[in-house]
């Protein structure tokens, strides 16, 4: 069995550093042996194995991120464990336990969004075992052009192509795939929008009766930092202690 | 006997038609004298497809497309009159034609001179693709169940019934990143 953490990057919202300080962070605060994968349109992203990306499938953004759910990609073998993260994240203190989370047959572990809002798990991190869940690439693909564009359609995601997280919570009720959240305080969320982050920040602190979320740093129970809003870049963000950890 | 491909477009790239013949060469048992390539994009997708009719007028002629997997000797699919494959494997949907596969010996430009006087009106008629085109239009003669599709079966070992697997809608098997017992069959990158 073999650990495979696997991303996706194109060109266009992001740029290739940030799949280099994601890889960075996970090497710095993962003890655990694994495997980087990057499915990139761009050769010079850093990754253990890069899978190039052509972009004439028909597949838009964040949905090639359903590639991995497929055993047939990334060289996956029987029994090993795939990780799909997101590259907008932050990692900010050791992560094993959240590398490591347990998963069976039939199972996705995901984050607990403790911040509230629809689906249920979070796309920035999704843990499977290899083919288990392979329902969910098998159904996209018998009409991925539908799939796509309904969760915008209906008006339930606000940005055209968004929507792949509403997708995979649908498969999993569908398909009685049995959804594990991760403990919720491990996980935050950064909008650089100033009140909503004061108000993430208060939230934290009564939910799970720590003294804060993020100060002059993350809190030390906190592992990953999620720049969970379209509008929200690690880049542009104003916060003086990104500097100290996306590296 | 003359082997035609057509690669004209981004959809597929060089790899593929040198894959092409390396299946040929290596699995298929194939004798042929020319192996050749369209790559002049005259018209709209798949309809470039058409352009083999108005260039190869003689002679015994087979057409493969490119996202197929030969993976062992092939049946003999050189045919005397215009033959094409019957997607047996799925339900008849807009038509029962698939043009994967398609054979004839002699002068069939009577169907790319149909097609060239109104280019516009076929294309936009026929959107979903050539095979309902040449299904409604000409007499053209099917293929017994010479081949089978991966549709459904990507996850099956491969068929010893058959020698071709066409990859069609699934053609992203075939991408850098995937694989399957069909990998094996493939000319490196």
């Amino acid at each position: 069995m073999s650990l495979k953490i696997c991303s996706v990057y194109f060109e266009g919202k992001y740029t290739p550093e940030y799949v280099e300080k994601l890889y960075n962070g996970l090497k710095r605060h993962c003890s655990l042996p694994f495997e980087f994968i990057c499915y990139s349109d761009n050769p010079n992203v850093k990754a253990d194995v890069i899978i190039p990306l052509k972009h004439h499938s028909g597949i838009k953004k964040h949905w090639y991120k359903l590639c991995y759910f497929s055993p047939l990609f990334a060289n996956q073998n029987p029994e090993d464990e795939i990780i799909i993260m997101d590259i907008d994240q932050i990692i900010v203190n050791n992560i094993d336990d959240m590398i490591g989370y347990p998963v069976t047959d039939n199972e996705l572990v995901s984050y607990n969004k403790w911040w509230g809002g629809k689906p249920r798990l979070n796309g920035g991190f999704l843990k499977f075992k290899s083919g288990q869940l392979k329902v969910i690439w098998d159904d996209f693909m018998k009409d991925p052009e539908t799939w796509q564009l309904k969760y915008f359609k209906k008006g339930i995601v606000h940005y055209k192509y968004y929507g792949e997280q509403n997708f995979i919570d649908w498969m999993c009720e569908f398909h009685n795939i049995k959804l594990t959240l991760m403990p919720p305080e491990w996980v935050c969320k950064i909008t650089n929008d100033e009140e909503e982050d004061r108000q993430n920040n208060i939230n934290y602190i009564k939910k799970f009766n720590k003294d804060y979320m993020i100060l002059d740093k993350p809190h030390n129970d906190i592992k990953i930092v999620h720049f969970a809003n379209p509008n929200a870049d690690i880049h542009t963000s104003k916060y003086s202690w990104i500097k100290d950890y996306w590296i | 006997m003359r082997i035609i491909c057509v690669n004209t477009g981004d959809k597929f790239g060089q790899w593929y038609v040198d894959n092409l013949k390396y299946m040929i060469d290596n699995y298929s048992g194939l004798k042929y004298d020319n192996f050749e390539v369209i790559t002049e994009e005259k018209h709209k997708g798949v309809f470039n497809k058409l352009q083999m009719f108005d260039k190869f007028r003689d002679g015994e002629n087979l057409y493969f497309d490119l996202d197929i997997c030969i993976y062992n000797k092939v049946p003999n699919l050189v045919r005397e009159k215009l033959t094409v494959l019957k997607a047996w494997w799925r339900d008849r949907d807009h038509t029962s034609f698939n043009s994967s596969i398609i054979s004839w010996t002699g002068d069939q430009s009577h169907i790319y001179n149909t097609f060239i006087k109104d280019p516009m009106m076929w294309q936009e008629k026929y959107n979903k693709g050539i095979d309902q085109m040449l299904e409604e239009n000409f007499v053209i003669a099917n293929y017994d169940k010479v081949c089978y599709s991966i549709k459904n079966n990507q996850y099956n070992e491969k068929d010893k019934d058959y020698s071709i697997v066409l990859f069609n809608q699934s053609q992203y098997l075939m991408e850098p990143g995937w694989s399957g017992w069909w990998s094996n069959y493939f000319l490196s990158r």
